[in-house]
């Protein structure tokens, strides 16, 4: 009697993750933005991973600077967070030329949704975090979006990465409305560096940018090293 | 003679001239003034403003400068309404170009580009050609601070000194003699001014009616250019300068 043979992959080929995993837990990352009393703080993690189980960059900033007062974070597969980034500089490149002023963060916002729903049907595989202050009132303004668009403002705080449940939980307990920029700082990178602990994929350190109207604190953060 | 070879663009005189581009040069030669001067700090473009109107609402865009990117500002001399689509065309490309490359595109690419598309207009469609010139005053890393002029037939040239509009002729024969290689910015705002004063019609240059920009590092530490249009207060400072200056050469003249 022949005995039934499992079918698998020969010894030592490797085995192809994405029929395994998610796509937008192949690179890794951790982002949060906080509200704070009329200032915004967003901060993520530095890990850059290939592959899921190879560290190749511990230096990878997942945030990126629009302008002065409006930061945008971007989680998920590495490549297209890189290309949104570039997309949306050059969206509002040319809104500040035509319009002789910086984009307000709810207006930003909404094309960052939109540049994501033009890909309804073949996505971008990432999924932003917008954290900016009005440019004339200053009032903060955060949101966290899917990877087709859809907005959730919320008036405390966003989370989005690989480990959104540990992050979720981390700010849920240690968030406090009205905190002003240096505690606002305290709690956002605590909330970072105990989130990510339990991740694997996101880690490494983390970098914080605070953005008040008259000032911008920016600081990195020394965790675990792995 | 020449009524029958002008109405298409697209065609050939029997002298090998292309009549619509020259109607329409033509027709930036009644438009107001603009001079653009160019140093190794800085390249500085004036322009004299033609709508005076106290009716007008000023907005914070102004009538003849405009940026194109952060290293890269455009004076205009003629159809404004063309030179809008024209200068939109050229922030498209220009970030295009820094979305493909990464890096901002240099000075002469962009040019090109603009002049590409003015092109076209001389050759196929039927359509009339643009009926603007630009002085491009910027700076990228392979040839720092450059001064471009362009025209209806898409020619266009780099340029230590150029003038377009109204009395350009005029205005570049007095920049043949009063420009200096390794000019300072200073100096070549001064001489901007002048210029300009020399060829306007009124006998006092009034801050009001003049409009000047510049591409010039942002601090000593020489990191980046910027694209800025002068204050009004830096204006009045020139434009008084330039009439004393002139008042005193008439003075000495009469002696």
């Amino acid at each position: 009697v022949e005995a039934k043979r499992e079918s698998r992959p020969a010894r030592g080929a490797p085995q192809n993750p994405l029929l395994a995993m998610s796509i937008m837990s192949y690179n890794g990352a951790a982002i949060i933005a906080m509200v704070g009393k009329n200032c915004v703080a967003i901060a993520s993690d530095l890990r850059f991973g290939i592959n899921q189980q190879q560290t190749t960059a511990v230096d990878m900033k997942k945030i990126h600077k629009i302008h002065d007062h409006l930061y945008v974070g971007l989680s998920g597969l590495a490549t297209d967070q890189m290309t949104l980034a570039q997309k949306f500089k050059f969206r509002h490149n040319l809104y500040k030329l035509r319009e002789g002023r910086n984009m307000k963060p709810e207006t930003f916002a909404h094309v960052v949704s939109n540049v994501l729903y033009e890909k309804r049907f073949g996505p971008y595989y990432a999924e932003p975090v917008v954290a900016g202050l009005d440019p004339v009132t200053g009032e903060p303004f955060i949101t966290g979006m899917d990877l087709i668009g859809a907005m959730a403002p919320t008036t405390n705080f966003v989370v989005c990465g690989n480990n959104e449940e540990s992050l979720f939980g981390v700010c849920e307990s240690m968030y406090k409305e009205n905190l002003e920029p240096e505690e606002l700082f305290e709690v956002i990178a605590q909330c970072l560096l105990a989130g990510v602990n339990r991740d694997c994929l996101s880690g490494w350190g983390g970098v914080v940018h605070v953005i008040s109207k008259d000032k911008l604190i920016t600081r990195t953060l020394k965790g675990r090293m792995d | 003679m020449a009524r029958r070879y002008d109405s298409h663009t697209t065609t050939f005189s029997p002298e090998g001239r292309l009549f619509q581009v020259e109607y329409a040069m033509e027709a930036i030669s009644h438009a107001g003034a603009a001079v653009g001067v160019r140093t190794d700090e800085g390249v500085v473009l004036a322009a004299e403003k033609k709508i005076l109107s106290k009716l007008l609402e000023t907005s914070v865009a102004s009538e003849k400068m405009h940026k194109l990117d952060d290293h890269v500002g455009v004076a205009v001399a003629g159809i404004n309404s063309d030179a809008n689509i024209l200068i939109n065309s050229a922030r498209l490309s220009a970030q295009r170009y820094l979305m493909t490359y990464q890096e901002p595109v240099p000075m002469e690419q962009l040019v090109q580009t603009l002049c590409d598309q003015k092109q076209g207009y001389t050759q196929y469609g039927g359509l009339r050609p643009f009926g603007v010139s630009f002085l491009f005053g910027g700076w990228d890393k392979n040839c720092g601070f450059q001064l471009y002029q362009s025209d209806p037939s898409g020619n266009y040239a780099g340029w230590m000194a150029a003038a377009i509009g109204a009395n350009a002729t005029a205005a570049q024969a007095i920049l043949k003699t009063e420009y200096k290689e390794g000019m300072s910015l200073t100096d070549a705002r001064r001489l901007a001014t002048k210029v300009l004063k020399q060829t306007m019609d009124s006998t006092k240059l009034e801050a009001e009616k003049v409009e000047m920009a510049e591409v010039s590092w942002k601090s000593d530490a020489k990191q980046a250019v910027a694209y800025r249009v002068l204050k009004e207060t830096e204006l009045a400072e020139l434009c008084d300068q330039a009439n004393k200056e002139a008042e005193a050469k008439a003075a000495a003249g009469k002696k």
